[in-house]
């Protein structure tokens, strides 16, 4: 081992036997462990003043107090916003109680025409020794609603009770 | 589990003071900051090479320390969490300034004071140089020189504080000092 392989072992702190017999004969590597122990003696001599670490923990406490006091003012804020927000709900509801929403109209009819369902046509009857009668469309009762329905009635209320809208329209949805 | 974890007697911070600070309690938070101030100014001091920087640090590790504390997961392990913050937040900075350029020396006036003035001025001077040299190392090297030579810690705590093997940080730790003593002998070289 030279003296670079000797300086490395004195910088990993070795404790080893051989390195301490040759510190005792190599003035080199003593000189060499003497500077790197002076250099861990400055790295340690380090005087810092109080009133630095005063500094510090008075500068730390102030945000926390700071932080803390931003954090009431949001807390406070959002309190406020939803006051706000619940005192504009009550106003709304208040005031939908107080001017209820107009009815819908309502759609009545009077005496609903019954309606009478035909039978479906069947086929035309051909007896060989009759005359054909030829029909054209569905063979219907000969009277009856269909023939003279009567009128439907729609009446509208509107908000005013004494104002009603009556309108008649026959079974085919014309005015009359 | 590292020797080096305070426990709640040694510390000076029983339970109580730990609780009151997480109730909110401020007082007991600046008890607990002096308690550790010491440890975090000087490693701050030494890995950042000016106390600005260092008390701003300091700063910002106690401020996370106040938002960590429910999150601590034992009070025990408060000591090496914060060796932990306060190395990570000077690492921060020096990514954020860059690599500070060995400026040249300015000798100190010599202490007149002192029975021996020139050994006075050569103290001081190395202090200084050993200041600037420190600040020239990797960052790893750096923390764990720092924690090694200037906390005392052992190589075993300074490991688990960095997250690294025993032997990578004893090969980081004897590069650095290799580092160091070539700095020094440069510039005293130079003053010879």
């Amino acid at each position: 081992m030279n003296c670079s392989d000797w300086e490395q072992e004195i910088t990993a702190e070795s404790e080893s036997v051989a390195l301490e017999e040759h510190l005792r004969t190599c003035g080199h590597c003593r000189d060499f462990a003497g500077e790197v122990e002076r250099n861990r003696a400055a790295l340690q001599a380090v005087e810092i003043h109080p009133t630095a670490f005063d500094a510090v923990r008075l500068r730390v406490l102030n945000e926390i107090r700071a932080k803390k006091q931003r954090g009431a003012w949001w807390a406070w804020s959002a309190v406020a916003a939803a006051a706000c927000f619940a005192i504009l709900c009550a106003a709304v509801v208040f005031q939908s109680w107080k001017n209820p929403a107009p009815p819908k109209p309502l759609i009545a009819t009077k005496n609903p025409p019954k309606i009478e369902r035909t039978p479906a046509p069947g086929p035309p009857v051909m007896r060989a020794h009759h005359r054909v009668h030829h029909h054209f469309g569905p063979v219907t009762a000969s009277a009856g609603p269909a023939h003279n329905p009567e009128p439907l009635v729609v009446k509208m209320l509107t908000n005013d009770p004494d104002v009603i809208i009556i309108w008649l329209v026959d079974q085919k949805g014309d005015s009359l | 589990m590292a020797d080096f974890r305070l426990t709640a007697d040694d510390a000076g911070q029983p339970a109580g003071l730990i609780a009151r600070a997480k109730l909110g309690d401020l007082d007991a938070f600046d008890q607990i900051m002096r308690l550790h101030e010491k440890q975090v100014l000087m490693t701050g001091l030494r890995l950042l090479g000016n106390m600005e920087d260092a008390q701003d640090a300091a700063q910002e590790t106690f401020l996370r320390l106040y938002k960590s504390l429910n999150r601590l997961p034992d009070v025990l392990e408060m000591k090496s969490w914060l060796y932990r913050v306060t190395v990570n937040i000077c690492n921060d900075v020096h990514r954020q300034r860059g690599r500070r350029k060995a400026e040249p020396l300015t000798g100190p006036e010599p202490v007149s004071s002192h029975p021996d003035p020139e050994k006075a001025w050569s103290e001081v001077e190395r202090e200084r140089l050993v200041e600037m040299a420190l600040q020239t190392l990797p960052e790893k090297e750096r923390a764990a020189v720092v924690l090694r030579d200037v906390q005392g810690l052992s190589t075993r705590e300074v490991a688990e504080i960095l997250g690294s093997s025993e032997v990578t940080v004893r090969s980081q730790i004897s590069v650095a000092r290799g580092k160091l003593k070539k700095f020094t002998d440069r510039y005293l070289r130079k003053r010879l």
